[in-house]
């Protein structure tokens, strides 16, 4: 069955097509980074025009590169949230319409639902697993047991993972989006250079990056003249050895050894390279989605919108977008 | 009001203490530069009216947080804005209606805040040194 995607979460706007949850058909993300580049971050107001302007033709470019039209579709998924407000309701005013008007029955997905998916759609990990989302917006761990099954394990208590390379890079006078600037300087920087704090937090597996990039702050105010390659690459280790470690953790902890990475963060080289090494030494299953499916995108939401269909768990036609919206098992 | 803050523990109880002396239609604004306090004072302010200080996180990607509480609490984040993309935002929707809004990053929206908002400005001294000032509500003294 064919489920047509839409993501308008946050700055990208994109339409897929996915045949039962597991086959792309087709995938379309409009990078809009060349527009936001100028203005040091996610413009929200902005983000919601240009996804007024490309919601249509993002979606009619899915179908084409899909050969199909809506009667070929069996549901439409969207996201709901969590994200920038303006951004969602153009997102899902948008399928809310297509659904009623060519009565297509309509599902509701979570974003970091969507992102835990992107993975099924090229391998099939067995349940249950331990999934860190890890993007400019979220950082939290999940046990999943099951297709909508999700147990929050931790989270971040200030920055998230993305957001702190996000300002980092711009304190350093680099350009947005921060992570992969980052990563790519930090290659000619020493990572042993100075050490930035990995913060922990006693009794919990939550993450907190905010004194890592105030550390950089003070770094960079004392040390004017030091290397930006150096400060990279060693911002850089602190924060991928925050998050492997913690994974480590939760491994251990929940006796679980299959972890899922997924989220704009989990394209980083550094971690994918650390975190193979360390899966490897503690004999751990890991999946690590291609790059252009841990960034966002709507196959990962249609992939995730199948299994609410097979469910029936349907939206209604009152569905509103939420800013904030924490993920917790469906109830059918 | 001049107070001094330690660690991230103190910000927070002082923002605790600020919170306790805000009543509906309050506007606060917070500033201060990368890694001054901002969030950490807002988890103490947000505290004040029952919300879970791990409830509170960087507000930079969603813009505007909305809890509801006791009176609606809206952590508001302008990081990512510049100063000509502000009236678009509808940031007058959130302020002295009858909640409570706490604004990061206030300097980049000075023409939509009103004139008797409480004014926090948070100075960066060393390490974990933070001198915290704070204008137009009186507090009591300090003990």
């Amino acid at each position: 069955m064919l489920i047509l995607g839409i993501d308008t979460s946050c700055d990208d706007t994109g339409a897929a097509i996915v045949e039962d949850g597991t086959k792309i058909i087709s995938n379309v993300v409009s990078s809009q980074d060349e527009i936001h580049e100028k203005y040091g971050g996610i413009v929200p107001e902005l983000a919601s025009r240009r996804h007024i302007e490309l919601i249509w033709p993002v979606v009619t470019e899915a179908m084409t590169r899909a050969h199909i039209t809506f009667n070929d579709i069996g549901a439409i998924a969207v996201t709901h949230g969590p994200g920038l407000i303006g951004s969602l309701l153009i997102g899902v005013c948008f399928a809310k319409s297509i659904s009623f008007v060519n009565q297509i029955p309509l599902v509701a997905v979570n974003h970091l639902e969507g992102h835990i998916h992107a993975i099924f759609l090229e391998a099939s990990p067995d349940f249950p697993f331990i999934a860190l989302v890890v993007s400019g917006g979220h950082t939290s761990i999940y046990r999943v047991d099951d297709f909508g099954v999700y147990r929050e394990i931790g989270r971040t208590r200030d920055d998230a993972a993305g957001e702190a390379y996000d300002k980092v890079a711009k304190l350093l006078g680099f350009g947005f989006p921060g992570g992969p600037i980052i990563d790519a300087i930090a290659l000619k920087g020493d990572p042993l250079a100075m050490t930035f704090p990995k913060a922990n937090i006693a009794g919990s597996f939550d993450f907190s990056f905010s004194g890592i990039k105030t550390s950089v702050m003070n770094y960079v105010k004392k040390n004017p003249g030091s290397k930006k390659e150096d400060i990279a690459a060693s911002f850089q280790s602190s924060v991928t050895e925050v998050l492997i470690e913690r994974i480590s953790e939760v491994v251990k902890a929940e006796g679980v050894k299959r972890v899922v990475l997924s989220g704009g963060v989990s394209a980083n080289s550094a971690l994918r390279e650390k975190i193979g090494h360390r899966a490897i030494k503690e004999g751990i299953e890991l999946f690590l989605p291609s790059l252009y499916l841990c960034t966002d995108n709507a196959a990962m939401i249609a992939s995730a919108g199948y299994h609410h269909f097979k469910q029936g768990n349907f939206a209604k036609y009152d569905l509103n977008p939420k800013a904030y919206l924490p993920l917790v098992s469906a109830t059918g | 009001m001049k107070l001094q803050s330690n660690s991230d523990a103190e910000t927070k109880e002082i923002g605790h203490r600020l919170g306790e002396h805000l009543k509906r239609g309050d506007v606060v604004c917070l500033y201060g530069e990368l890694g001054a306090g901002k969030t950490t004072m807002v988890k103490g302010i947000a505290s004040a009216f029952g919300i879970n200080e791990r409830d509170i996180t960087s507000a930079s990607f969603t813009l505007i947080a909305e809890y509801n509480v006791s009176v609606p609490f809206y952590h508001i984040d302008l990081y990512r804005i510049s100063p000509d993309e502000v009236p678009e935002l509808g940031l007058r929707e959130y302020l002295g209606a009858d909640g409570i809004a706490v604004i990061e990053w206030a300097e980049r929206a000075e023409g939509e805040i009103p004139e008797q908002s409480i004014r926090v400005i948070l100075h960066h001294i060393e390490d974990n040194t933070r001198l915290i000032e704070i204008k137009g509500i009186h507090m009591g003294t300090s003990d």
